[in-house]
Formats: C-alpha cells, sequence, structure tokens
C-alpha cells in the first residue's frame, strides 16, 4: 500500500474561494466534463476539475504552486457545460484571487480589493492621499490659462507617483519571487526567465483567448484594454520622466505626437472598456459569474480612461467649474488602480505570464490537425 | 354496492395503462388474481420496449421468450381486455370508481388480415421504421416488428400519401378499412395502474457529443437495435456511416444523465447496459478494442458480478471522466473523443470508429390526464389514491425491476377494488 496522505485543509482559503465566487464549489462530483471541454487545458495539466477538488479540501500549497490556474482565460464553457451546476469558471476565479492574497506583499493587503469595504476604503486613501498634495500647503493662486499643475504642483505630484511606482514595482517582485518559487515546487520545470519572450509573443497575439467558446467579445475587448495601457504604461513613465529631468513641459500640446498617441491609448482603453462590460452584461452567465473584485477592476480601468479623456477636453475648453474636480476623480482612479495592482485582479498581467513562460515546453492537448475549433466547422 | 360495481353487478376493472413489461405482469398477476382488467396500449402492439432488446442483462437471454410467455397468459385468460392504439384521455373520480375517457385510434385494419404483407408490397410510403430508431425504413402500412401481439397489421396513417388506397386495392380479404374513425369511450373503473413506460433522452440535445451530427455516433437502444436479429443490420453490429466492422468502440456514460441541463437523476440502468453493449461487441469482433467512459460505474446490488465479469474481460477500458469534446473525420467519419483520464491526472484524446452514447430514461408521463399527480422529473408519484405508477412511469428501472414493479402494484389496484366494494 502506498504511503497514506494527510491532509491538512486550509480553511481560510476555502472560505476565501467560497467568499471569492467559488460558493457552488462543493457541487462539484468530479465528472471532469469541465477538463474535456476546456479548450486551453492540456494533456499534462487538465484543468479545472482538480484545482475544484484541491479547492474543495483547501490545500493551498498545491493551488499557490499550480500555473494551470492562471492558463485559465476565463471564458466560462465550463460553468456552460457543468452538469451540476457548481460553477467551474467561477470557482477558478476565485481561487485565483485566493491565491492573490497569499502571495501579495506586504499580506495584509492581499484581501483589499475582495470585498467592497476595503475597496471602497482604498479608494478613500487614495483620495485623501491625492487631496493633501493639493492643499498642504495651499496651492498657488490660479493664473490663466488654468492647468492642473494649480492644484497639484508638479514639484509634488510627479516625486509622488514615482514614490508609489516604486513601491508597487517592489511589491510585484516580492510576488513574482513568491509565485516562482512556488511554481518550482509545484513542479513546473520550464525556464521562466528565457521563456519570458515567446510567452508574450503569444499574449500579444490573445491567440488563448480564441480557443473560448462562450464569449468570444472578450478576446478583443482584452487585447483592446491589454494594448491600450502597454502604451500607456510606456507613455505615461516617457512624459513623467521627461518632466522630471526638466526635458519637456506638460500639459504637452494637443497636436504633439506623443500626445495624440496617447489620447489614441485612452480611447482604444475606453472602448476595450465598454466591450468588456458589455459583454458581461449581455451574456446572463458572465454576468452571473462576475464576482465585485471583477466589476471593481473593470471600472477602476474604464473609469480612469473616461475621466483622463474628459479631463483633458475640459482642461482645453478651461471650464473651471468641473475640470479640477474630474481630474481629481482621474488622479484618484490611477493611484487606486497603481496601488492595488499587486493586490487585485490586475495583477494577473505578471502571474499568467509567468506560468505561460514555466510551462510552455510541456505538450499540449493532440488532435488532429484540421480540428482546432476555429478552422473545423465539424467540431464540437 | 352500487358505486363499485358495473351495471351487472360484477366489480369494477382494474385500468392498465401501457402494454409494456410493467403493465403487462401488471394485468396478468391481477387478472390471475380474479380481478378484471382493461390494458389500454398507445402502439398497435404489446410488448413495449423490451420487444426491441437483444438480451437482458445480467443473463444475456432474449426478451422474445419472456414476452411470449406474457401473451400466452393474456390469450388463456378471458378476465383481461387488452386494447391496442387506445389512449387513456380523461380521469375522474375517486378511489374504486373512476370514469376513464378513453380514445380509440384507428388500425385502418381489421381482424381479417392475415399477415400475408401483399399491402406492403405495394405501400408507396417509405417511412423511417421507429422501432429501429431510424436506422431502416419501414412502409406506412406493415406489422410494427417481428414477433407484434397481437399479429395484425397496422397503418401508421401520417407517413400515407394523400388520397392514396394502394393497400386497400390489394388486400384480398378486403381487411383494410382506411375509413375507420378514432373513437371516445367512457369506461368506468375501480383503479388506475400507469405503465406508460420511459423513452431514451433525446441525444441531439446533447449538442457537443455530436449526434446526428456525426453519423457514426450512436445510442445505447440504437446498438440493442443493431445486435438485435431481426434490426436493421441483420444483427451484426455495424457502424452507420460505411456498414464497416467496428474496431474501436467508446462507450460514453451519462449523456444527458446526472445532468441539470438535461436529465439530472441517474436512470440507473445504463451502466450496465452499456456492459451488456460492450459484452456483445466483443462476442462478435473478439479484436474489437472498447473503452467506456463515465462517472461513476453504478451497476448496484447483484449487477455488480455481472460488471465485475464483464470487466474482467482485458478488452473493455473503463476510463473515469466524462467525455464533453467530440469530433468528426471529415474523411474516414472516425470520432476524435477528449477527456481528462480522472485516475491518472491526464487529458487524453483518443480515436474511434463508433461512439455510443448512454442515454438515460425519461418517463413518459406527459400526455396523460390532469389528476395523475408527477415528480418534476414527470415520474408518477405515490398518491393516497387508485392511482398508481408502475415500472418506468414512476422511478428508471431495468426489466427486472419493471416486472417487480408491476407484481407489487398489482396488490395495490386490488386494494382499490375491494376498497371501491365496501364503501
Amino acid at each position: 500500500m502506498a504511503d497514506p496522505i494527510i491532509l491538512h485543509p486550509d480553511t481560510e482559503f476555502i472560505r476565501d474561494v467560497t467568499r471569492g465566487g467559488g460558493a457552488d464549489m462543493k457541487k462539484c462530483f468530479q465528472c471532469a466534463t469541465c477538463s474535456s471541454t476546456c479548450g486551453l487545458s492540456t494533456e499534462n495539466r487538465p484543468f479545472p476539475r482538480k484545482q475544484i477538488v484541491e479547492a474543495q479540501w483547501g490545500m493551498t500549497d498545491r493551488l499557490i504552486g499550480d500555473p494551470a490556474i492562471w492558463l485559465c482565460h476565463n471564458c466560462g464553457d465550463c460553468t456552460t457545460r457543468c452538469p451540476r451546476g457548481a460553477h467551474p469558471a467561477e470557482t477558478l476565479s476565485a481561487i485565483r484571487c485566493a491565491v492573490i492574497r497569499r502571495l501579495a506583499f506586504p499580506r495584509f493587503m492581499g484581501g483589499v480589493f475582495a470585498i467592497p469595504e476595503s475597496a471602497v476604503a482604498m479608494l478613500a486613501f487614495s483620495a485623501i492621499l491625492l487631496l493633501s498634495i493639493a492643499l498642504l500647503p495651499a496651492p498657488s493662486p490660479g493664473s490663466s490659462p488654468l492647468v492642473f499643475a494649480q492644484m497639484f504642483p508638479k514639484t509634488r505630484l510627479e516625486p509622488f507617483f514615482f514614490a508609489v511606482s516604486g513601491w508597487v514595482v517592489l511589491a510585484l517582485t516580492v510576488g513574482a519571487v513568491r509565485f516562482a518559487g512556488a511554481l518550482r515546487r509545484g513542479g513546473a520545470e520550464g525556464p521562466i526567465l528565457s521563456n519570458l519572450v515567446p510567452a508574450l509573443m503569444e499574449i500579444v497575439s490573445h491567440r488563448r483567448f480564441a480557443e473560448c467558446g462562450a464569449q468570444q467579445g472578450r478576446r478583443w475587448g482584452h487585447l483592446l484594454v491589454f494594448s491600450a495601457f502597454v502604451g500607456l504604461a510606456a507613455m505615461g513613465t516617457t512624459v513623467g520622466i521627461g518632466s522630471m529631468l526638466g526635458l519637456m513641459d506638460t500639459p504637452i500640446p494637443f497636436l504633439n505626437p506623443l500626445k495624440l498617441f496617447a489620447n489614441l491609448c485612452a480611447l482604444v482603453l475606453v472602448t476595450g472598456a465598454a466591450v468588456l462590460v458589455w459583454n458581461r452584461l449581455k451574456d446572463r452567465q458572465a454576468r452571473a459569474g462576475a464576482v465585485f473584485s471583477d466589476w471593481f477592476l473593470l471600472i477602476l480601468i474604464g473609469g480612469a480612461g473616461l475621466t483622463g479623456l474628459l479631463s483633458e477636453a475640459l482642461r482645453l475648453t478651461q471650464l473651471r467649474a468641473a475640470m479640477f474636480f474630474i481630474y481629481y476623480t482621474h488622479l484618484t482612479l490611477v493611484l487606486t488602480l497603481f496601488l492595488g495592482a499587486p493586490y487585485s485582479k490586475f495583477v494577473h498581467f505578471l502571474y499568467r505570464t509567468m506560468a505561460m513562460a514555466a510551462t510552455r515546453q510541456e505538450s499540449s492537448s493532440s488532435g488532429w490537425p484540421i480540428t482546432r475549433r476555429r478552422q473545423s466547422p465539424a467540431t464540437s | 354496492m352500487p358505486a363499485a360495481e358495473s351495471g351487472n353487478g360484477k366489480p369494477l376493472p382494474i385500468l392498465v395503462v401501457g402494454g409494456g413489461i410493467a403493465g403487462l405482469t401488471c394485468a396478468i398477476e391481477a387478472a390471475e388474481a380474479g380481478n378484471r382488467v382493461v390494458v389500454v396500449e398507445k402502439s398497435p402492439c404489446l410488448g413495449g420496449r423490451v420487444a426491441g432488446f437483444h438480451q437482458y442483462f445480467p443473463k444475456l437471454c432474449p426478451p422474445p421468450c419472456g414476452l411470449e410467455i406474457n401473451f400466452r397468459r393474456i390469450r388463456n385468460n378471458s378476465l383481461i381486455a387488452v386494447h391496442t392504439l387506445a389512449e387513456l384521455k380523461d380521469l375522474c373520480g375517486k378511489p374504486g370508481d373512476y370514469e376513464a375517457i378513453i380514445r380509440f385510434n384507428p388500425r385502418y385494419v381489421t381482424a381479417q388480415c392475415t399477415m400475408c404483407g401483399e399491402c406492403s408490397r405495394v405501400c408507396p410510403s417509405e417511412t423511417p421504421d421507429p422501432f429501429d430508431y431510424g436506422m431502416s425504413s419501414a412502409r406506412a402500412i406493415r406489422l410494427p416488428h417481428r414477433f407484434a401481439y397481437p399479429a395484425q397489421y397496422a397503418i401508421d396513417r401520417e407517413a400515407c400519401m394523400d388520397g392514396c388506397h394502394a393497400c386497400a386495392d390489394a388486400c384480398r380479404y378486403g381487411a383494410v378499412d382506411l375509413a375507420q374513425k378514432p373513437v371516445l369511450e367512457k369506461m368506468r373503473v375501480a383503479s388506475v395502474v400507469v405503465a406508460t413506460g420511459w423513452a431514451p433522452y433525446d441525444a441531439a440535445r446533447i449538442d457537443n457529443l455530436g449526434f446526428r451530427r456525426f453519423s457514426n455516433v450512436i445510442t445505447n437502444v440504437m446498438l440493442e437495435r443493431l445486435a438485435a436479429a431481426d434490426g436493421p443490420t441483420g444483427g451484426r453490429i455495424l457502424r452507420p456511416s460505411d456498414g464497416k466492422v467496428p474496431r474501436a468502440v467508446a462507450f460514453i456514460q451519462c449523456a444527458g444523465s446526472r445532468d441539470e441541463n438535461h436529465l439530472p437523476y441517474c436512470s440507473g440502468v445504463c451502466c450496465t447496459a452499456s456492459l451488456k453493449h460492450a459484452a456483445y461487441i466483443r462476442s462478435q469482433y473478439p479484436d474489437a478494442k472498447i473503452t467506456m467512459f463515465y462517472i461513476d460505474l453504478r451497476t448496484p446490488g447483484e449487477l455488480d458480478h455481472f460488471a465485475a465479469k464483464t470487466v474482467a474481460d482485458t478488452g473493455i477500458e473503463l476510463i473515469k471522466g466524462k467525455v464533453a469534446r467530440v469530433q468528426e473525420h471529415p474523411g474516414s467519419r472516425d470520432l476524435l473523443v477528449t477527456a481528462e483520464d480522472v485516475l491518472r491526472g491526464r487529458k487524453i484524446t483518443r480515436e474511434y470508429d463508433l461512439l455510443v452514447l448512454a442515454v438515460g430514461m425519461v418517463p413518459q408521463t406527459a400526455d396523460l390526464p390532469m389528476g395523475i399527480r408527477t415528480d418534476q422529473f414527470g415520474f408518477v408519484t405515490e398518491a393516497a389514491s387508485g392511482i398508481h405508477g408502475a415500472g418506468c412511469a414512476r422511478f428508471p428501472a431495468d426489466t427486472a425491476a419493471s416486472v417487480r414493479d408491476g407484481t407489487g402494484m398489482t396488490l395495490r389496484a386490488m386494494q382499490s377494488v375491494s376498497a371501491g366494494r365496501e364503501s
């Protein structure tokens, strides 16, 4: 007889998953319809059936180091087919949230976006931080034309955001190191660093979203948001550094190529977020499956894009009554997004990339070449 | 007492709805205990689903012998009145004294029929034969199946061409009467046994398993007909697309069963039935490889011995994991099946040339009159009345359990008769 396996169920993990959208996971009777349905689960790493039973038993260590939970793109095909209403897609999503929480640095911040109360507190914290920058000490009196620097002096705002960015990068790095360790303990052998470039290339193509059957609109919505984010991050960093070094002066003129590009990115971001929101609203399954943290992140991203564009429009039209307030809202949303990046669903950009890199060389499920989902009309 | 007796002073009869194995058993047992029984059967002949089986499990013996014995018992018993092509349309009253409205549908063929078959030969209408689940075609006028009882032709009027009377012209005995009309009749009965049986779940609704889209995906009841000597292939199990001998066959258990999107319950018989089907294939083709994809292999009670014996055959491989993805090779019409091998923790894709969906049982109670109570799935529920369910109309059951249930319900029905007598 094999050695007995002694389980130490982590009841807190079970509670986290149950509250975070996995309330139905105990209905699962392990038929594996989900793993068979899933177009992304592979020969060596079938999911989500196994992950659900591990979550039921509170096997935290196994789940933290399991790249499979990140290989899921949350299309919901498994939930559509589930014979028990166990909602595997939502359960996996909740598992990811619970794992994010356990990889978080500092740990107490981990659950901040899990429930509305602390998420709103985080928003308020950002708002107060920004307000203190604006008010202490009082900014110089307004002159014509109105610029945002009159409310948030650059000499304070820019170092502040760089400090915040530094902190966020540190928190992300600690999370990445913890996750890399967990992946190794979990048996994912792929070299993460050297596989990073091919993994990123694959992410750029959004190919894996195409494997999902239930919600095709998500692929384009996510691709838009993703591309816009990359563009805006590059732009923001460039302009921030440029301004701090005195090479650039904000506000940058409207027709400057950098500004045009940034505006284009913002438009794409808002469009992408709208596509994602629309997808979620029109699809009953997706609507039911989305938990608070999903909505919060989407609203944060969409809101930041929208208020950013609006601030610019108000500044260009010099609408004194609204421009400062909208800009303040914009900064609050952006700051919350920044501060929350290592603890919200946002951090999937890091963990999913690492998981894809770590499992890159593993064989994928075989099949007739003609039977790739999109290419063959004769496929179920 | 007047309420419980018919005009001539005899106690009221028991009405059995459905002439399958449960209804027949109930009717015969009640009649042999001295009760008058009326059997109404919707189709043109008795025997129900059992008549289409190749073999029963676990003994693997053929159903005709069991049915023949029952038919003989009916013929020898004057207390049983059998009405085929008859349906229960309405029911009211109380235990011991019900009024039933029976609709007698026309057969269009009278008792003069000698089964010479001339009518079928001239019939110009071909229709998919429901007895073979559409795998063969039949004429509009035909004997419903090889050992139909009553042994009398019948016309499927819906399959007829407008204005055609070729069969009436061809019949030398004047046995074809196309002018027959349905008749409604009132009947007083003491109690009712609902034994309307089951139908296989509509596999086309399980859209990911490819039934109807892929020709080599069949259901368990179809395999039963393929194996039967009077079936569409004369008893040889051949795959539908090209009539080739299957070399690798997969069974998908719980196809639509234990699934809240389809049938939420377990039919309890499909696992044993699939093992039996695997045994059919292995006995015809000793080289054939068989895989059964299952969630839990449920072979309760004594059936476990049958399961153990069948599984001991090395040509049968069991894989725990439900199949949710089926693809068809456009050229060979072979099937690619994807499942997770749960016990080994690997996802597998395998090629098969025949796929059998083990579909569950759907109780046939939707067309019954109000007053016959059913549960959320359509199974007849136990009510404190003179109305009783028997066999698969009451719960998913195999043949043996249906026979036992039919016998048991005889007693319930007889209690209603005596309750009526004493009131």
